[in-house]
């Protein structure tokens, strides 16, 4: 049995705390007619850090995660990143700094090498065929360049997906529920591999999740949100219980 | 004039109506083949039948009446046939704001464009009698691909919302995120119209061209004339189609390119 402890600690991870915040949000709101989705919430999250969003259904996971890069309009509050409020970064370059993944890959139609080489092409900065080939090894799929989307599995899309977003080179990464389409094996292979690469890249890192274990397994530090409001947080094995 | 209008109605014009009458007979049959079939657009059949002949016949009577006056006239008839053409189209563009006045744009620029273009070449003299019936045909033109090109964009965006902010999310402007859909919006609505220049002649002749050769003109300057106004036709087609797509885009991102166009979200496109 899984369940979220009910009291709520706010307490910072000991190595992180003193760091200046990579991420920060001040109160940040969302509300839309006759409901508020994301209500108040002013958290840290730190260079390295991975932070795991969970909740029930319909409590705002996904709706937090999209005011992070700026896809849906904060109606309260602030983001701000390396202490700068993100309104006065221009959108693209806000949501290429902080890079999403989300729960369906979304690949754009032709080539893996196309996927790739998008999020570049929007900057009229070229990517080279051996970048490709190396963000391609890095996610496990060496030699898919030239595959068309349309013939890969659920495991091998959501990893282009990710290989994509890597290609921008994010400063933060936003996952929103990247394994939950996904069988458990590919599921854990994901896992690894973005655990892997933020280690390696001193990414900072916010994953919504349904699945408690899975936010046990990655998380350093758990948020619990509840109709909009987050009811706790704190270093992941003090706010969720696995039995 | 009313005697001579009257003269009219008493001759030709009884003899075309019960031949109308013929022709309506015919589709209501179709439709009762429909309803055989399970398939009920009796009421729909009924009203479109009665609604368009009542019009045409009611815009057979102001030409009639209004024929000899001046330019003036064909002008606001011209204008007045655009307003209702926005009104139309403006149906596939609910839910945004100023659909109307988007549409009116998207038709008067594709319309307004060719009927000055086709006058200035020649093709169409500032006659009441030549630029209203001709500029019906373009306006109506431009309505039809607004509508169908309106609808087209919508419908792709909202159902490729995912898509399209998979885009956003990794740094594309919104034109950008949605140039596919804008793409295959204008392209979907020429299609018919590319059809008909391909199969002009063909296929068909259409009813212009006809109905000049049986007012004793030329065959070969009917058909060469068809071409010019089917061009036309394409041309502002063309232009009404880009320009709802493209006012169509801008509507459908907030100054943050933030994709508002999403379905069942039409309360929160108004802004």
């Amino acid at each position: 049995m899984r369940k979220a402890s009910s009291t709520s600690t706010f307490h910072q991870r000991p190595s992180k705390a003193n760091q200046a915040a990579k991420l920060e949000t001040r109160h940040l709101s969302r509300a839309i007619p006759g409901k508020a989705v994301v209500n108040d919430i002013s958290l840290q999250v730190h260079p390295g850090e991975v932070l795991a969003v969970v909740g029930p259904s319909g409590s705002g996971k996904s709706s937090f995660l999209r005011l992070l890069n700026r896809l849906d309009e904060p109606t309260g509050g602030s983001v701000l990143i390396d202490g700068r409020d993100y309104r006065e970064i221009a959108p693209r370059e806000l949501r290429r700094r902080a890079g999403m993944v989300m729960q369906m890959p979304f690949l754009f139609p032709g080539s893996v090498a196309d996927n790739i080489a998008f999020g570049p092409r929007q900057r009229q900065e070229a990517i080279r065929p051996e970048q490709i080939d190396a963000l391609l090894t890095r996610v496990g799929l060496p030699g898919y360049q030239d595959r068309d989307v349309s013939l890969l599995s659920g495991g091998e899309a959501q990893r282009v997906s990710l290989a994509r977003t890597l290609a921008n080179a994010p400063e933060v990464l936003l996952l929103d529920e990247p394994t939950s389409a996904l069988d458990d094996t590919s599921e854990r292979g994901i896992e690894e591999l973005v655990l892997s690469i933020i280690r390696e890249r001193q990414m900072t890192c916010v994953i919504v999740t349904h699945d408690m274990p899975q936010a046990a397994r990655i998380a350093d530090r758990t948020m619990v949100l509840e109709a909009g409001r987050m009811t706790a947080i704190g270093p992941t094995p003090e706010v969720i219980r696995v039995d | 004039m009313w005697t001579e209008l009257m003269g009219r109605l008493s001759g030709d014009v009884a003899a075309v109506s019960a031949q109308a009458g013929g022709a309506a007979g015919l589709c209501l049959a179709v439709v009762l083949l429909c309803r055989w079939a399970a398939i009920h657009v009796e009421r729909e059949t009924l009203v479109s039948l009665l609604r368009g002949f009542v019009q045409i016949a009611l815009v057979g009577l102001i030409l009639a009446l209004v024929l000899n006056r001046g330019l003036l006239v064909g002008v606001v008839i011209l204008l007045a046939m655009t307003v209702a053409a926005a009104m139309i189209a403006s149906r596939r563009a609910a839910g945004l704001k100023n659909a109307l006045l988007l549409s009116f744009c998207a038709v008067a620029a594709g319309s307004g464009v060719v009927i000055t273009a086709m006058i200035a070449i020649g093709a169409l003299t500032a006659e009441l009698s030549m630029l209203v019936p001709v500029g019906s045909m373009v306006i109506a033109s431009a309505m039809n691909s607004c509508s169908q090109s309106a609808e087209r964009f919508r419908a792709d965006v909202t159902a490729h919302a995912g898509q399209v902010e998979a885009g956003l999310a990794l740094g594309a402007a919104s034109a950008a995120a949605v140039a596919p859909y804008v793409q295959s919006a204008v392209y979907a609505s020429l299609i018919p119209r590319l059809d008909s220049l391909t199969s002009l002649g063909i296929v068909w002749v259409p009813g212009m061209m006809a109905g000049m050769i049986v007012s004793g003109a030329d065959p070969i300057y009917a058909g060469i004339y068809q071409f010019i106004v089917m061009a036309m036709i394409f041309a502002a087609s063309s232009i009404s189609a880009l320009a709802i797509t493209l006012l169509l885009r801008a509507r459908a991102f907030s100054p943050a390119e933030q994709l508002i166009l999403r379905r069942g979200a039409a309360a929160q496109i108004k802004r």
